[in-house]
């Protein structure tokens, strides 16, 4: 009985050492996952912030630059009581707020840091370093500063990265910068360089212990690749100025490369003014505005293009066989069929080049209807959808697929959408509209631009483009130094150059006001319809005629005809990029004097200001 | 044996491997106090000011006491058992009154510049009572009133130390029942409390449901397995199974009522009592009655657990018991010391770490390191491999003192280094066994390794009066 408990007993003990050993083993050598709870623990990635690449314009220019700032971090358990108002004059910041901050950083932890002021410049920070703040402490970052203040909506802004962008790009940590449109959005891996990391031991309280390994895990940051813009600061700056007042934009593109020189959409803001302590609220007042200053209406817009569509039409009635630059066609102040199209007064009969110098309506109206009513080339809806063709490969109806991630693709309408609309019962007469850039089309000053690029290179175009160099590589994305051919034969675009060059240059042409002598510009103005007030005006031009240097498409909302407002400030473009200078500084006031009222917009404000 | 070993100062023959694991255990863990509590800045492992420090003075207080404890005549602790008990009896009692809280025990009485927990030397005193007690003449362990007295000697200093709300240092006395169990005591009482445990445990991680089932299930196939007839448990299960379904189905036919599974099932047991008594009668098989009690001893205790659960026990005992059965964790919260001890444990690896290496240990992640979860820094520092050594020293020390209680002479060293081989035991599968998840946490100290003068006192106490009692008392080798 004895031998039999005593060997129970022992049995007892040995196993439950057994099963300690067993559950040790099964722990320590078995299951990993206590290691990496283990470093979880101990382990803090610091993070060290790389300065974001600056951003140069076609000659070097500065138009983005990186400015060091510096963040006032706080440990609340280590400081000592101190002059609280000295801190706020030294900062400048309202005593109130400090103490806000201060309270939430108390909140968050007594033992690790957070952030009390953002974004310091330099000079703040050596003031804070002569005086001694127990338990603050600064952090280098780098900010956003644009010296000549041009180009908001182009080169974009950035701010704080977003719960939503955490989630999605494991890149991203909470307190990174990341580009939020523009050019920062589009070229933001370019820009952003490589953070780097520094290992630190901390003990239970997250204080820092020292540096884990001697730091031979830790990586140094690498700063953002320079980028090398395509824009001309000065050209740009020469557009917006013009642009001041009024709602509309200027792009102009070099047809040879495809590069965009200036981006203009007004109204525009101070990029400044998304930067920095004040951001939020100026960011709110934008969007407060309703004619919406961040709206990038070179790229996002979808404007009727008007009659500088006409050209468009005529290349595809020559293309198709249905026209000969010599046929003509009568216009006895307007197209008689059906509803009707008006035209102003000039000479009949007239050929297609008389008629793109003139801008008839009813000429164009009988060049659409002989492509739509060409029965070889089958029904209506056929020949609709061949137009249509036609029209896409000039770069409407879809994005550019440019560099710039905020483009919006337009309108071309298919047959189909007419089908639905009309019932399937329609006809070429149905769409005249369509003849003088009216009806469905909807395009972005980039597209027209692009269409006068086209014509400038008879009858091709280079996707266009804001970027002209990365600094650490030898080119841009393959796909800008192919050139695109539009389905129309270069040999039918000269024709459509001398009525543009017509249209610029002699009498009775309807850009006469766009006329600098020995710059050849070639143009062609546009009135487009609108149905919430006054026509807008537009002009599209390139020059020189041959051996073109720039392509420029003007679009002012309620600027009325084309050559009211458009053309002078398209002129004034061409003139200074060919030849720096501006010789009539009088059509300068002109156009900076021009009054013009937006009651649309007017409308909107008030409307938002209600609602508020 | 040499005569010059027997005499050495009048010892008599010292087992000196057991002093040597004794004092290579004191030295490892006054080693992991100081890599527990280290800091660069006192670096010194003799600088008084820290806890290593410290230890070191109660190392060498604890050895004095030792080589005391080997000097004095053997027969001194026969003697002095129950004075020593009662004297230590009082100081509990009156620590209540008079010592300082610490943790919300009051536990401490204050000499000076040093503080001692009576609690610590009461188990030496009750285990030298125990001894004294039944190595009487007139026990016998079969007797009720001496079962009783003995319990009494044990359950006494229990109930104070639950009055000072230390619960733990109480459930130490729980491991007299290793003793008695040596002694004689009836094996049944040990099924009986092994069963509680385990319908504890189950109760927790079964449904109801689910453990009625099981519980019917353990008890037929009990049946079976002593008295066979397979071919009747199986009717019976089948009728059990029917009358069930009946039940549960016919309940709103018979009377528009629904009635749950757990009543059904308990109404057909009823119902199919008569039949189980008829068969019982018939083939005169009494331990059937036994089973059938069992049962009813089961569904009684598992009906008064939840109620127990919910009223005796303190919110925090409740989270521990959850916590460890896997049932409820909270990481931040109350499961953070359990957790942060495994990781630390955990990520030891094979080999370790290394001295003084220990991330974990070292930035304090897990509270209460160098006393009640000291064992993480050597699953840590030193791997798989350091704790196994530990817990093999540990698993000799008390096999070693087992060994010791049956070559005595008298039943007072048996009982006695039992004993303290039982105490020993509690302290270091509970202690390990809660910082690695095996045990609920309990608080009580690692024997040698936890910081505590007093602790490391009284497990030296302990063990240096088992070891005199071994070298005067032992049983002369039979040829």
């Amino acid at each position: 009985m004895n031998a039999a408990r005593i060997k129970i007993l022992q049995i007892v003990v040995i196993a439950v050492f057994v099963v300690i050993a067993l559950r040790l083993f099964y722990i320590q050598v078995v299951d990993g996952s206590y290691k990496d709870s283990a470093e979880n623990n101990v382990l803090r990635y610091e993070v060290q912030y790389p300065s974001r690449g600056e951003v140069y314009d076609r000659n070097g220019e500065f138009l983005v630059q990186s400015k060091e700032v510096y963040d006032l971090m706080v440990v609340p358990r280590d400081t000592k009581p101190f002059d609280t108002v000295m801190l706020c004059s030294i900062t400048g910041v309202p005593v109130e707020k400090l103490r806000a901050e201060m309270a939430k950083a108390e909140r968050f932890s007594r033992r690790r840091a957070s952030v009390v002021i953002k974004q310091l410049p330099k000079d703040v920070k050596l003031k804070l370093d002569e005086r001694s703040f127990p338990g603050f402490y600064t952090v280098y970052r780098t900010i956003r500063s644009y010296p000549r203040k041009i180009a908001g909506n182009l080169l974009g802004y950035v701010s704080e990265v977003d719960e939503k962008m955490i989630a999605r790009n494991p890149y991203y940590r909470s307190g990174d910068y990341i580009g939020k449109s523009g050019i920062e959005l589009a070229y933001e891996t370019v820009l952003r360089g490589k953070k780097g990391v520094k290992v630190n031991l901390v003990d239970v309280h997250g204080i820092t212990q020292g540096s884990y390994q001697n730091g031979i895990y830790d990586t140094l940051p690498v700063p953002g690749t320079p980028i090398t813009c395509s824009i001309d600061a000065r050209l740009q700056a020469l557009a917006e100025e013009l642009l001041k007042g009024k709602v509309g934009s200027v792009v102009a593109i070099e047809p040879s490369t495809g590069e965009i020189l200036v981006m203009a959409s007004s109204p525009t803001y101070d990029p400044d003014e998304l930067v920095g302590r004040e951001s939020g609220n100026n960011y709110m007042k934008l969007l407060g505005n309703a004619r919406r200053p961040l709206f990038n209406r070179a790229v996002m817009s979808r404007y009727p293009p008007g009659s500088t569509f006409k050209i468009v039409n005529g290349l595809i009635g020559l293309q198709e066989g249905v026209l000969t630059p010599q046929t003509k066609y009568p216009c006895y102040e307007g197209y008689t069929i059906g509803r009707g199209v008006k035209c102003h007064k000039h000479w009949s009969p007239l050929n297609m080049i008389d008629a793109v110098q003139t801008s008839c309506n009813a000429y164009f109206c009988y060049v659409l209807r002989s492509i739509l009513d060409n029965r070889e080339r089958g029904n209506v809806k056929e020949t609709f959808d061949i137009w249509a063709d036609y029209v896409r490969s000039f770069g409407f109806g879809r994005k550019l697929d440019s560099d710039f991630l905020d483009e919006l693709n337009g309108y071309v309408p298919t047959s189909e959408f007419y089908d639905e609309r009309y019932n399937g019962r329609w006809n070429s007469l149905t769409v005249i509209s369509l003849s003088i850039g009216q009806g469905e089309l909807g395009c972005s000053p980039l597209q027209m631009a692009n269409l006068a690029a086209t014509v400038a290179n008879r009858g091709h175009y280079f996707i266009p483009h804001v970027v002209k160099r990365i600094h650490d590589r030898d080119s841009i994305d393959a796909r800008f130094y192919v050139p695109h051919y539009t389905k129309v034969d270069s040999k039918y675009f000269e024709p459509v150059v001398e009525g543009m060059y017509r249209a610029v240059h002699n009498p009775g042409g309807t850009a006469s006001i766009a006329r600098v002598e020995g710059l050849d510009i070639c143009g062609k103005t546009g009135t487009a319809q609108n149905p919430h007030g006054a026509d807008h005006s537009t002009f599209m031009c390139f020059a020189p005629r041959n051996n073109p240097k720039i392509a420029v498409s003007v679009y002012i909302e309620n600027g009325r005809f084309g050559a009211t407002t458009a053309a002078p400030i398209a002129s004034l473009i061409v003139e200074q990029y060919l030849t720096d200078t501006i010789t009539r500084p009088q059509l300068v006031d002109y156009v900076k004097n021009m009054q013009i009222a937006y009651p649309y917009y007017d409308r909107q404000q008030a409307k938002l200001a209600r609602t508020r | 044996m040499t005569d010059s070993r027997q005499n050495w100062l009048g010892l008599g023959e010292v087992d000196w491997k057991s002093i040597l694991i004794y004092v290579a255990l004191v030295l490892i863990g006054w080693i992991n106090i100081y890599a527990a509590v280290y800091d660069d800045s006192h670096a010194s492992i003799f600088d008084i000011s820290q806890r290593y420090g410290m230890q070191l003075i109660w190392i060498g207080i604890s050895f004095f006491i030792g080589l005391v404890v080997l000097l004095i005549d053997d027969k001194y602790y026969h003697m002095l058992a129950y004075p020593l008990y009662w004297v230590t009896l009082l100081m509990l009692v009156g620590v209540i009154f008079l010592g300082k809280e610490v943790k919300g025990a009051h536990s401490w009485i204050e000499l000076g510049p040093v503080s001692l927990q009576p609690a610590e030397f009461m188990k030496v005193t009750a285990a030298l009572a125990l001894a004294r007690y039944m190595s009487t003449y007139s026990f016998s362990i079969h007797r009720f009133s001496n079962i009783f007295r003995a319990l009494l000697i044990i359950g006494v200093p229990a109930l104070i130390i639950i009055l000072q709300n230390d619960t733990g240092s109480a459930m130490v006395y729980g491991a007299f029942l290793f003793v008695l169990y040596r002694e004689g005591l009836n094996g049944w009482i040990y099924v009986a409390l092994i069963l509680s445990v385990l319908l504890f445990i189950f109760s927790f991680l079964l449904t109801p449901d689910a453990l009625l089932i099981s519980m019917i299930l353990v008890c037929v196939v009990g049946e079976g397995l002593s008295n066979g007839r397979w071919r009747s448990k199986i009717v019976y299960l089948a009728l059990l199974a029917l009358i069930t379904i009946l039940l549960y189905f016919g309940a709103n036919l018979l009377f528009r009522g629904h009635l749950s599974f757990y009543a059904s099932l308990l109404i057909s047991i009823v119902i199919l009592l008569a039949p189980v008594g008829i068969y019982a009668y018939r083939y005169r098989l009494r331990n059937v009655y036994l089973y059938l009690g069992l049962f009813l001893a089961s569904l009684a205790f598992t009906s008064t657990i939840d109620y127990v659960f919910d009223n005796v026990l303190q919110v925090h005992q409740q989270k521990r018991i959850l916590d460890v059965l896997g049932l409820e964790t909270d990481l931040k919260g109350w499961g953070y010391n359990v957790n942060q001890s495994k990781i630390a444990i955990g990520s030891g690896g094979f080999f370790g770490k290394g001295f003084l290496d220990g991330t974990q240990t070292k930035f304090n992640f897990v509270p209460e390191q160098s006393t009640d979860f000291i064992f993480c820094t050597v699953g840590e520092e030193w791997g798989f491999f350091g704790s196994l050594i530990v817990i093999g020293l540990f698993c000799l020390l008390i096999l070693r003192l087992m060994k010791m209680g049956e070559r005595q002479r008298e039943s007072f060293g048996r009982v006695y280094c039992y004993s303290v081989a039982a105490i020993f035991f509690f302290h270091v599968a509970v202690n390990v066994g809660m910082t690695i998840g095996l045990m609920p946490v309990i608080g009580i100290p690692l024997p040698f390794f936890s910081y505590g003068g007093s602790s490391l006192m009284a497990f030296s106490m302990l063990f240096f009066i088992a070891v005199k009692l071994d070298a005067s008392k032992r049983e002369l080798p039979i040829n």
